[in-house]
């Protein structure tokens, strides 16, 4: 009995096989599918009110789980929008570093080491930041650092892959300037808030607001400056005299952003010897 | 075996499979899928033996195979083969033991679930071993808890042979 019944089972699956959408085992299964149709729907029909209990009850304990499941979730890509959000930021930021590599006001003789920002100022005493380039990529102490929008700084500790930046706003920094328009000469100092201060400017020389203020570069050979000729610090905000003193008191408000910074580029020359 | 006795077991086995295949496919219990159909055929089987075991198998495996429009004669395949067996399991050592047709069904639910792999993989289908093993821990439990209800409800309708209609292995004479 057991032979038969396997053999026809056989002979149907080999028939079935052969030819599974047409022929007369198809038909005939076909027929047979339209019979039992009725049963199946009658089933269906009697077990749908017990069918949506077990799924209202079921969706009722999943629900908690799901819940939390969600909300795990919901954190994850929370932090994955947060993370983008400063990728595109820092992409930003060094596309126009890029855009300024290439522009006509990029110092010539020196090549860009570009660098994203890895600390901030911890505070009004703390005005330096680290950066993600060090010695393995160029940086000396002293290396100019910039962005697009003009000088940042000088690299003040150059660690293997970080390097500390003093900002123009350190009481540290001094930078020998110049005013664009009238060639007047001045040293950039940290003044009030993120403002900067042109100072030693003689009261006679002329110096108007809506000035542009770049880098002096180097006047004697024998006294290198630290910066390139031409980088772009800031824009003349006020000017000031009073009858006591014997410089103007020019406020000078910087193009770079020096808070809230993502990227920067770190100017290396291309001679090894150009750094003091 | 009588006529009745016959037409009762096909009217249990069809509906079994058409709740099966219309009620019970859809619930999925940790990956589990509780069968009715096998547990019916295993309490047929124990309580009429090899030959009906197998006929029921064959029969019902068609019906599923038929209502699904899936590849006719793989179910009925298996099916006969796993009524058949639990059939000679209940004629002979099973007989009598109240742990018997729990033990069939566990034992079934795992060479079922075994033997339609293996045609699937036979038949060049697809067969996901993973996703079965998965499945079969869940599915015999679920099948565990339907066989008492199952077992009971056809022991009713298809009352157990008197021990002089039972066969026996050993027959002394003389």
């Amino acid at each position: 009995m057991l032979v038969v019944l396997v053999l026809a089972a056989l002979a149907l699956l080999t028939i079935s096989f052969r030819s599974p959408t047409s022929g007369v085992l198809h038909d005939a299964q076909s027929y047979g599918a339209t019979a039992l149709r009725p049963f199946q729907v009658a089933a269906t029909r009697v077990a749908r009110p017990f069918h949506d209990a077990y799924n209202y009850v079921s969706t009722l304990t999943g629900a908690k789980a799901e819940n939390k499941k969600l909300r795990r979730e919901l954190r994850y890509y929370h932090a994955l929008a947060l993370e983008n959000y400063a990728a595109a930021q820092e992409n930003a930021s060094l596309k126009r570093l890029l855009q300024y590599e290439q522009g006509p006001t990029y110092p010539k003789g020196y090549r860009t080491v570009n660098a994203s920002v890895i600390s901030f100022p911890g505070g009004p005493f703390d005005q330096q930041i680290t950066i993600s380039a060090g010695s393995n990529k160029g940086l000396r102490v002293n290396t100019p650092i910039l962005s697009a929008d003009g000088l940042v700084g000088r690299a003040t500790n150059v660690g293997r892959s970080t390097a500390t930046v003093a900002l123009l706003t350190d009481p540290s920094s001094v930078v020998a300037a110049r005013d664009l328009r009238t060639k007047v000469f001045g040293l950039i100092k940290h003044g009030q808030g993120n403002t900067l201060i042109l100072d030693n400017v003689a009261k006679e020389q002329t110096v108007k607001k809506g000035d542009i203020i770049v880098t002096q570069g180097t006047r004697d050979r024998r006294y290198p400056s630290l910066y390139p000729y031409g980088i772009p610090i800031g824009q003349v905000i006020q000017v000031g005299t009073s009858d006591i003193a014997s410089y103007l008191t020019v406020q000078v408000a910087p193009f770079a952003k020096l808070t809230g910074i993502d990227a920067v580029a770190a100017l290396i020359p291309t001679k090894a010897s150009k750094l003091p | 075996m009588t006529f009745a006795d016959g037409l009762k077991a096909a009217a249990l086995l069809f509906v079994a499979a058409i709740v099966q295949v219309s009620i019970l496919r859809q619930i999925h219990v940790f990956g589990g899928v509780p069968d009715v159909l096998l547990v019916t055929l295993v309490a047929v089987a124990l309580l009429r033996g090899a030959v009906v075991g197998a006929a029921g198998g064959f029969f019902a495996g068609l019906l599923v195979d038929t209502a699904t429009l899936g590849q006719l004669g793989l179910t009925s395949l298996v099916l006969t083969v796993a009524g058949y067996w639990i059939g000679r399991y209940g004629e002979t050592t099973g007989r009598d033991r109240a742990h018997a047709p729990f033990l069939s069904v566990a034992v079934v639910t795992i060479l079922y679930g075994f033997g339609l792999l293996l045609v699937h993989f036979v038949l060049g289908e697809p067969a996901p071993a993973g996703a079965m093993l998965e499945g079969l821990g869940p599915a015999i439990v679920l099948n565990l808890v339907l066989t008492a209800p199952a077992y009971a409800l056809v022991r009713r309708l298809l009352r157990p042979f008197e021990r002089s209609d039972l066969t026996t292995e050993v027959q002394l004479l003389g």
